[in-house]
């Protein structure tokens, strides 16, 4: 069973589809209007980040199990100039610069796992999940 | 947890919508209080509400359900916010900390030893504006005579106070026999040169009192004139000398002075904090300086040091503007 | 936010860099002129004039920005000459030795100094 589907961001009108499918696959998933609500916002945020700074990437979607547990994974990948400075970015304070990778400590917070790995000229990949509690 | 605390918001509501009542509310206020200490977000307690709502009133219409998973739509980022901002003060928590070390190992960094030799009587204050202080007081001691150097850090604060490590380095440093004043200010300046940057700088007096022959003599790196009140005439007059703030320039020299001292004269050497005394009514003048120095001629050096910071620290409520320093050198009668 | 009282104009006068200063210099307005005069500071041969008439307060953070734009004018070859002081202004400029290295012309009828 292949739970994997994902959305390509081009125009600023992808990053909707992409919370659309985010909002549809955590239901599906079991998640709570809230929860609903945090993986929605947390897919819009690494989508418009993507639209923003890279130009192009996609939103892939998962659903995973671990031990029991079962949860929602968002890989947020793009080929555009990478986040110079990751320990900056993700400091409290930063999302309000409006600038590249602002709001990515507000997407650690909405979700249970983030991993990002980035590299200055390569592009950013951005790994997060969130659990069933 | 959660559904302990939507339960009893469930019971409070139910009681307000069946009849609205002001005591209802009161109750419903007290509550509220337990979403902040069980840090339940803004998201959360609408979300809480539409449940509550759905078990008392599930034939609403739909308009009403949507409007609530807009309105949790609407708060996700209230909530990230609030986080964030509760995150900074902890952050601000542990700077705080940090701060207070850091001003307890600039106290004893900075430690210096009163001068005590026969005829001077010596006293100092010296009040930061924020938590580290940019003056700089440091007194250097040999058998017959006393010097002190006042200095003024531009600015204040943390980047002020590692700067004066380098002074205090430097006048620790001063080889034997070369504590001439304009000596002093000469090597000291070098020192800071080197060292800082571009638009820091240090003004600095640098005064010694000589016990055989009671001259006081001093040189001046920019910084405020020092008075010296004349017992004789009752008259004060200002101890100018010139020479360039330290860190501007490294080959600068430094003019030297002296005046002598009688019994009952005194010498005040004072930071900007001091003169530059800000009021609501503008700034104060030496004039006044002069006046509540005179009204305690007769005291004894730390109290005329005192008399001073009182008055002109209340005169700003005590909520100085900027670090505040005066140092007095009062000659006695030798048997003490 | 912190009320932002200084205002830098910038004029070209005949290759001189002419900059009116108006309002308080202290700690919280000094970086908007730090930041407005660092950026001709690097110019070769640069020929400065700020003009202070309209300056009638300044801390020691605001010499701390002419002194470092003295140093840095000086480097590359060039002149920075200041105008218009008020006696207080005067006074902060002759305590601290500036006046002998910087090219400093007092205001000349000085009797309006409110804050004195």
């Amino acid at each position: 069973m292949d739970l994997r589907s994902s959305v390509e961001i081009i125009t600023e009108w992808d990053i909707v589809a992409a919370r659309q499918l985010g909002r549809n696959e955590a239901k599906k998933a079991g998640f709570g209007t809230v929860d609903q609500a945090r993986i929605t916002t947390a897919i819009s945020e690494l989508a418009r980040n993507i639209y923003l700074y890279a130009g192009k990437g996609k939103i892939e979607i998962e659903r995973v199990t671990d031990n029991g547990k079962f949860g929602i994974k968002i890989i947020a990948s793009d080929e555009g100039p990478g986040i110079p400075d990751l320990r900056k970015v993700m400091e409290d304070g930063f999302s309000t610069s409006g600038g590249l990778g602002a709001g990515m400590p507000g997407v650690k917070r909405l979700m249970d796992e983030f991993k990002v790995v980035s590299e200055t000229g390569a592009g950013t990949t951005i790994t997060t999940t969130k659990w069933l509690h | 947890m959660p559904q302990e605390v939507g339960r009893q918001y469930k019971e409070i509501m139910g009681k307000y919508l069946e009849r609205p009542s002001e005591e209802d509310l009161y109750v419903g206020q007290q509550f509220s209080r337990r979403f902040i200490e069980k840090e339940i977000a803004p998201e959360d307690v609408i979300s809480i509400h539409k449940t509550a709502l759905i078990e008392l009133h599930p034939e609403l219409q739909d308009e009403v359900w949507n409007s609530l998973d807009f309105l949790i739509e609407m708060m996700i980022h209230y909530g990230l916010t609030l986080r964030e901002h509760q995150s900074l003060i902890r952050k601000q928590e542990a700077i705080q900390m940090e701060m207070n070390v850091a001003t307890k190992v600039q106290d004893t960094l900075l430690k210096t030893k009163m001068p005590c030799v026969g005829g001077l009587d010596v006293g100092y204050i010296s009040q930061p504006a924020t938590q580290m202080n940019g003056d700089y007081v440091y007194f250097l001691n040999k058998k017959h005579e006393s010097g002190v150097a006042v200095a003024d850090v531009i600015g204040k604060g943390i980047p002020a106070a590692l700067c004066m490590s380098m002074i205090k380095f430097g006048m620790d440093g001063l080889p034997d026999g070369n504590t001439s004043p304009q000596n002093v200010l000469g090597i000291i300046n070098r020192i800071v040169e080197k060292s800082v940057d571009d638009s820091m700088f240090i003004s600095m007096f640098y005064g010694k009192y000589n016990a055989e022959d009671t001259t006081f003599s001093y040189a001046s790196a920019g910084h405020e004139p020092a008075l010296h009140f004349n017992s004789r005439t009752g008259e004060f007059s200002e101890l100018d000398a010139k020479g360039l703030l330290l860190g501007v320039k490294p080959d600068t020299e430094y003019e030297e002075r002296s005046v002598v001292l009688n019994d009952g004269d005194f010498i005040a050497m004072m930071t900007d904090g001091v003169t530059e005394t800000r009021t609501e009514e503008g700034f104060i003048d030496m004039n006044a300086i002069q006046n509540l120095l005179h009204d305690v001629k007769d005291k004894s050096a730390q109290q005329i040091a005192e008399h001073v910071y009182h008055h002109l620290a209340g005169l700003q409520n005590y909520r100085l503007s900027d670090d505040f320093t005066i140092v007095i050198f009062k000659k006695q009668p030798e048997q003490v | 936010m912190q009320e932002m009282n200084l205002q830098v104009e910038l004029l070209e006068q005949n290759s001189v860099q002419y900059f009116k200063v108006v309002g308080e210099i202290d700690a919280f307005t000094a970086p908007v002129l730090r930041e407005r005069l660092a950026a001709v500071e690097n110019v070769q041969g640069l020929k400065a004039e700020l003009d202070l008439s309209e300056v009638d307060y300044m801390d020691s953070t605001g010499l701390g920005v002419f002194v470092g734009f003295y140093k840095a004018v000086s480097a590359n070859g060039g002149h920075v000459k200041i105008t218009g002081l008020n006696k207080r202004l005067n006074r902060l400029f002759e305590i601290t030795g500036l006046n002998e290295i910087i090219d400093i012309e007092q205001k000349e009828s000085e009797d309006h100094n409110a804050t004195l």
